[in-house]
C-alpha cells in the first residue's frame, strides 16, 4: 500500500492469505472514505447485487457504472486503511487504481465469495471481454486476489497481447500475478514486450527472481537486433543482462 | 514504373490513401487478413471480415484503379485465442477457394507459443491442400529465433520453399531466409521494423532476387506510400532500375501468381476506373462526380 517501486530487488511476492470478503472491505474502505452519502447508498446497493445470490444484470450495470458514480480519482489512503490492506497481504500500490477501479475490484471480490468456481470464471471473463479499458484494468488487477488465482492464467496471458498500453500495464506492472503464475514462456514474452513498448521493467513485480538464461538470451538477441539496425539499446536490456553500470 | 505493395491493410485506410497510392504508381496490392488491434470474441466476426476483404475492399480499390488481392488465415496472435481459433480454422476452406485469394496468410509466430505452432502447421497443410503459397509473419519480439523456427517448420512440413514469403525481415533475418528457397519481405515503417536507408543498404548487399518491400500500413502509425518512397531512395542511391523493378513489381507478381489467382498480363493493362459502379447498392462517392477512366476525381457532381 505504498508507492514503493522496489521491484528490481523484490522476491516473488506471497499472495494475500485473507479471504475475499476481507480484501473487498479493505479496498472498499478507500472508496467509502471519499464517498458522499449518495455514493455510499449506491455502493451499498451494488454490493448487495454482487453478494449471493448474485444479481447478474444489476452486477453488470454496477460494474460499468462505477466510473460515473465514484469518479476516477486516486485516493490518498488513511494510514489505518493502508495498514489494514498490508496486513491482509496487499503489499503493492493500489490507490492508483482509482476509486472506480477499487470499487470494481471490491465488487468482484464480493461476487467471488458467493460463487461456485466455474461460475466465477465466467463472470470474470465476461467483465473482461465486455469491459472498456478501465474495466479491463480492474479485472486484471483483481485476479491475484481471487480464490485459486492460477485458473485466470489464460485470461491474463491473453491480456498481455493487447495493443492498449494501459491494459498491458495493468497486468504487467505493480501486479504480483505474472511472476507468481505465468509460465516461463509467457513471462519472458511479457518482459520483452515491456522493453519493446518502453514500459520500465522495474515496474514488473518479482522480476529479479524470474530472470532465466532464456530471458537473458532473448534480451541479448534484442540488443543485437537493435545494434544491427543502427539503433540504441534500451537501458532496461542492460539491466536484464545483469550489466552493472549500463545506466549513465 | 508500376509498383506493387504486397502487404497493406486497406480496411484501416481511407480513400485519400488510395488516391495517393495510385498517384504514386501503386497499381496492385495484397491485403493479408490480420488482427484488428484488439481480440475478437466471436468466430462470426471473421466471416464478415473475410467477406469484406473479398468484396467491399476489392471494390473500393478498383474505384481508384488499384488491383486488390488478399490472403486469408487465422493470424498468429489470435491463434492463441481459444474462443475463435478452432472455429476460424473450420471456416477457412470455404474462403480459401474464392477468387482473388492469393495465399494463406498471415500465419506464423507471434509469442511463439505451442498453439501458434499448431495452427501455423495446420495452415501450411491447408495451403498445400488448396495449392496456395503462404505469407509468413515473423514476430516483433525474439525475431531471429522466431524466423529460425518458421524456416524449420516449413522444412519439417515439407512445404515447397519457393512458395513461402517470410515477411518483416531485418539485417539479421534476411541472410537466414535467403539461405533457403523462401522469398523475403521487408516492411518499411516510420519507426520500427525496417526503414528506407537500411533497405537500400540491404539491396546493395544482397541484390534483388526473392526480395520484396511493403508498407504493412494498418491502423497504427504507418505510411501507405513507403513502397514508392523506398523506390525513390533506391533510385537516388544508384540502384539500377532493373533491380528496383524486380523488387517493387516483378517479384511480388511472380510470387503471388503461383496461386493461379493473379494474372500478370491483366496487371500490365491500364485499369479501367468506373466510379459510377455500385457495390451492393453502395458507392465510395459522397456527392462527387463519378470518375470514369482517366477523368479527374473529386470534382463536384453538377446539381449535387
Amino acid at each position: 500500500m505504498t508507492d514503493s517501486k522496489g521491484a528490481r530487488s523484490s522476491p516473488v511476492l506471497p499472495l494475500p492469505a485473507a479471504p475475499p470478503l476481507e480484501l473487498a472491505d479493505g479496498l472498499l474502505a478507500l472508496v467509502r472514505a471519499h464517498a458522499s452519502a449518495a455514493v455510499l447508498d449506491w455502493l451499498a446497493g451494488a454490493v448487495t447485487a454482487a453478494r449471493a445470490p448474485l444479481d447478474r444484470r444489476a452486477f453488470a450495470t454496477a460494474f460499468a457504472l462505477a466510473g460515473r458514480r465514484t469518479g476516477r480519482t486516486a485516493p490518498e489512503p488513511a494510514p489505518a486503511d493502508a495498514a489494514r490492506l498490508r496486513a491482509a497481504g496487499v503489499t503493492w500500490p493500489v490507490a492508483s487504481w482509482g476509486l472506480d477501479g477499487l470499487t470494481r475490484s471490491g465488487l468482484l471480490l464480493h461476487a467471488a465469495a458467493g460463487l461456485a468456481p466455474g461460475e466465477l470464471e465466467v463472470l470474470v471473463e465476461e467483465c473482461f471481454l465486455q469491459g472498456d479499458t478501465r474495466e479491463r484494468q480492474a479485472v486484471l488487477r483483481t485476479v491475484a486476489l481471487l480464490p485459486d488465482p492460477a485458473r485466470f492464467v489464460p485470461l491474463a496471458v491473453d491480456a498481455c497481447r493487447t495493443s492498449v498500453q494501459p491494459v498491458f500495464e495493468a497486468i504487467a506492472c505493480e501486479n504480483p500475478f505474472p511472476a507468481l503464475y505465468f509460465s516461463e514462456q509467457s513471462f519472458n514474452q511479457m518482459v520483452l514486450k515491456a522493453v519493446f513498448i518502453e514500459v520500465a521493467v522495474e515496474r514488473i513485480l518479482g522480476l529479479t527472481a524470474r530472470i532465466t538464461p532464456e530471458l537473458r538470451r532473448m534480451a541479448a538477441d534484442y540488443a543485437s537486433e537493435r545494434r544491427a539496425a543502427g539503433r540504441s539499446v534500451p537501458d532496461d536490456v542492460g539491466d536484464l543482462l545483469g550489466e552493472k553500470g549500463s545506466r549513465p | 514504373m508500376k509498383l506493387f505493395d504486397p502487404h497493406i491493410h486497406m480496411t484501416s485506410r481511407t480513400t485519400l490513401d488510395y488516391e495517393a497510392m495510385a498517384h504514386a504508381g501503386i497499381a496492385a496490392i495484397v491485403e493479408p487478413s490480420f488482427w484488428l488491434g484488439q481480440p475478437r470474441t466471436h468466430v462470426g466476426t471473421f466471416e464478415d471480415y473475410f467477406g469484406g476483404l473479398l468484396g467491399w475492399e476489392r471494390f473500393r480499390a478498383s474505384q481508384f484503379g488499384v488491383h486488390h488481392f488478399c490472403t486469408l488465415s487465422l493470424n498468429p496472435k489470435e491463434a492463441n485465442n481459444r474462443r475463435v481459433a478452432p472455429g476460424v480454422i473450420e471456416l477457412l476452406p470455404r474462403y480459401l477457394a474464392k477468387d482473388g485469394v492469393v495465399a494463406v496468410g498471415e500465419i506464423g509466430f507471434d509469442d511463439q507459443t505451442p498453439e501458434e505452432e499448431k495452427y501455423f502447421a495446420a495452415q501450411l497443410e491447408l495451403a498445400l491442400r488448396f495449392d496456395l503459397p503462404v505469407l509468413v509473419h515473423t514476430p516483433h519480439r525474439d525475431k531471429k529465433r522466431g524466423t529460425e523456427r518458421s524456416l524449420a517448420l516449413v522444412r519439417d512440413v515439407g512445404f515447397p520453399e519457393g512458395r513461402v514469403l517470410i515477411d518483416h525481415n531485418t539485417e539479421e533475418t534476411l541472410p537466414l531466409v535467403l539461405a533457403t528457397g523462401c522469398w523475403a519481405g521487408h516492411s518499411i515503417y516510420p519507426f520500427t521494423k525496417m526503414d528506407e536507408p537500411r533497405m537500400v543498404s540491404l539491396v546493395k548487399r544482397y541484390g534483388s532476387e526473392r526480395i520484396l518491400i511493403n508498407s504493412a500500413a494498418d491502423w497504427g502509425v504507418s505510411d501507405p506510400l513507403k513502397v514508392p518512397k523506398t523506390v525513390a531512395l533506391m533510385r537516388e542511391s544508384g540502384i539500377a532500375d532493373t533491380e528496383i523493378r524486380r523488387i517493387a513489381w516483378e517479384n511480388p507478381v511472380a510470387f503471388f501468381a503461383q496461386s493461379g489467382q493473379l494474372d500478370p498480363a491483366a496487371l500490365e493493362a491500364e485499369p479501367a476506373i468506373d466510379q459510377s459502379r455500385l457495390f451492393e447498392g453502395n458507392s465510395v462517392l459522397r456527392g462527387q462526380a463519378p470518375r470514369v477512366s482517366g477523368a479527374p476525381a473529386g470534382a463536384p457532381r453538377p446539381g449535387a
